[in-house]
C-alpha cells in the first residue's frame, strides 16, 4: 500500500475525508489495492479505541492550580489606579457606623445648600430679567407722558439697563426725533450714545441729524459723532451747513467736528 | 489573548477547559496519576511563565499541547536521569486469567486495548492519542510535532496497523496462559 492510500484511511478514521476522497476510497477497495479485511480491522479498532474510559484529576490538582494563580497574582505589582481604587476601598470599610452616617449627612447637606444656591442663582437672573422687561415698559409708556421732567426720567431710566432693548431704542431714537424738550433730546442723545456699538443705534443717530433744529442738540450729536467715529455722519453734518443758516459757533463746531471725521 | 495581556483570572478559565484534555493527554502516555497532575501544573506554570510567547496565531489549543508535549518530554529525560524509569501498572492492565469469559466481555476488552496502547512506541502513541482521545485535527498535530500534515495521516495508519497486531498478540497470549 502507498503512501497516499494510507493517507485515504487516515483520513476517512478521523472523518476528514471529503467525498471525492470517499468515492476513490471505494475506488480502491473495489480495485483490491487497498486490502477491504485490513480496511475493516483498523477501522473497528478505532472504534474500540473510543470505548477506553477516561480517566479524571483529583481535586489535588485544581487546589494546586488556585493556590498558583493566587501567589502570581500577588507577585505582580498592580498598576496605580489600582492602588488608588484599592485604597479608597480600604478607607471606606475602616469607616465606623457614626463616621460613615456623618459623611452621609455632611453630603446631603452640602448637595442640598449646592442645589439652593443654584436656585437662588436662578431665581436672581429670572427677577433681574422680569425687572428689566418692566423698567422698559415704565420708559415707552413715561416717553409718551406729558411732562418734560416726567420723559427726562425715563431716558435716564435707560441707562439702568444691562442690555440692549430694541423697544428702548425705538422709543429712544423717536424721542430724540420728535420731543418737543431740548433737554429731553440732548438726554436721548446721551442715552443713545451708550449703545452706540448697535448698528440700529448707529444708523438712527446719523439719520436723525437732519431732524435737529436746536443748535445744542446739533452741538451734541457732532461730538457723539466723533466719539463713536461715525464717519457717515460727516455727509449729513456737510448738508446741514450747505443747507441751513446755522450759527457761526455752529458752522464752526460742524466743520471742525467733519475735518475730524474725514 | 486576555491572560497574555496579564489578566490571570481568564487563566482559571483555561484551566477549567483544558485541565481534563491535559491530564486524559498524560496519563495515557505515562500510566501515572500523579505525574500526570503535576505536569498538568507544570503545564499552567509554563503558561504563566511564557504567556508573551503564544503569537495569538493559529489554535490556541495546538500551542498548549505543544506546550505539555515540551513538559512530558523534559519530565522523561529528568527521569532517564535519576535512573527511574516509567512504570507501567500492568497489573491493573492484565486481563483477567482466571475468568476466560472476561477476555471476551468489553471491560476486557478496554484493558487489552489499554496494554496494546501502552506497548506501541511512544511516538506512534502520541499521534494516536492526540487524534482519537484528544480530537485533534492531523495539521494540528503536524504543527505540534513540527512536521508535515501528510507524513502525520501515514504515521497514524500505521500506528493503528501495529496497534492492531499488538491486541492480536496480546490475545494469543491470553489465551495461552
Amino acid at each position: 500500500m502507498n503512501e497516499k492510500h494510507e493517507q485515504l484511511i487516515a483520513d476517512y478514521l478521523s472523518g476528514e475525508l471529503d467525498d471525492v476522497g470517499k468515492t476513490r476510497l471505494e475506488e480502491l477497495i473495489a480495485s483490491g489495492e487497498i486490502d477491504f479485511m485490513e480496511f475493516l480491522e483498523v477501522e473497528k479498532l478505532y472504534e474500540e479505541l473510543g470505548a477506553i474510559p477516561t480517566q479524571k484529576p483529583s481535586e489535588k490538582l485544581s487546589n494546586r492550580f488556585y493556590l498558583m494563580l493566587e501567589e502570581e497574582k500577588k507577585s505582580i505589582k498592580p498598576g496605580w489606579w489600582k492602588v488608588f481604587i484599592d485604597k479608597v476601598l480600604l478607607e471606606v470599610s475602616n469607616l465606623t457606623a457614626p463616621k460613615l452616617a456623618y459623611a452621609l449627612v455632611l453630603l446631603v447637606i452640602g448637595g442640598f445648600i449646592g442645589s439652593q444656591i443654584n436656585n437662588d442663582q436662578s431665581e436672581i437672573e429670572q427677577l433681574s430679567q422680569e425687572m428689566q422687561s418692566m423698567k422698559e415698559m415704565m420708559l415707552v409708556n413715561m416717553l409718551e407722558g406729558s411732562s418734560a421732567a416726567d420723559r427726562l426720567k425715563a431716558v435716564n431710566i435707560s441707562s439702568e439697563f444691562s442690555t440692549v432693548d430694541l423697544d428702548a431704542i425705538h422709543a429712544l431714537l423717536f424721542t430724540l426725533n420728535n420731543d418737543p424738550s431740548v433737554n429731553v433730546r440732548i438726554q436721548a442723545v446721551e442715552a443713545l450714545k451708550r449703545w452706540g456699538d448697535d448698528e440700529r443705534v448707529r444708523r438712527g443717530l446719523v439719520r436723525s441729524i437732519s431732524t435737529q433744529e436746536s443748535p445744542i442738540v446739533i452741538t451734541e450729536l457732532a461730538d457723539t459723532m466723533i466719539e463713536l467715529e461715525l464717519k457717515a455722519s460727516a455727509p449729513e453734518f456737510q448738508k446741514l451747513l450747505e443747507e441751513r443758516e446755522l450759527d457761526y459757533s455752529v458752522q464752526q463746531k460742524l466743520e471742525s467736528s467733519i475735518a475730524v471725521l474725514m | 489573548m486576555k491572560v497574555k495581556n496579564g489578566d490571570l483570572d481568564k487563566l482559571g478559565l483555561l484551566f477549567e477547559r483544558y485541565n481534563r484534555p491535559l491530564y486524559r493527554f498524560f496519563y495515557r502516555m505515562c500510566k501515572d496519576g500523579q505525574v500526570s497532575e503535576d505536569l498538568v501544573q507544570s503545564v499552567f506554570e509554563r503558561l504563566l511563565k511564557y504567556r508573551e510567547s503564544y503569537s495569538g496565531n493559529g489554535q490556541f489549543s495546538t500551542w498548549l499541547f505543544s506546550v505539555a508535549r515540551n513538559a512530558h518530554i523534559d519530565h522523561y529525560r529528568k527521569e532517564q536521569r535519576n535512573g527511574d524509569s516509567i512504570e507501567i501498572d500492568e497489573e491493573r492492565l492484565e486481563v483477567d486469567s482466571d475468568d476466560p469469559v472476561a477476555v471476551h466481555n468489553k471491560e476486557a476488552k478496554q484493558h487489552l486495548l489499554e496494554l496494546a496502547l501502552d506497548r506501541l512506541d511512544e511516538d506512534k502513541r502520541e499521534i494516536v492519542i492526540l487524534s482519537r482521545f484528544e480530537g485533534l485535527k492531523y495539521k494540528e498535530i503536524a504543527e505540534i510535532l513540527d512536521t508535515t500534515e501528510g507524513a502525520i495521516k501515514v504515521k497514524m495508519f500505521r500506528a493503528m496497523k501495529e496497534l492492531r497486531d499488538l491486541v492480536n498478540h496480546l490475545k494469543d497470549e491470553c489465551s495461552y496462559e
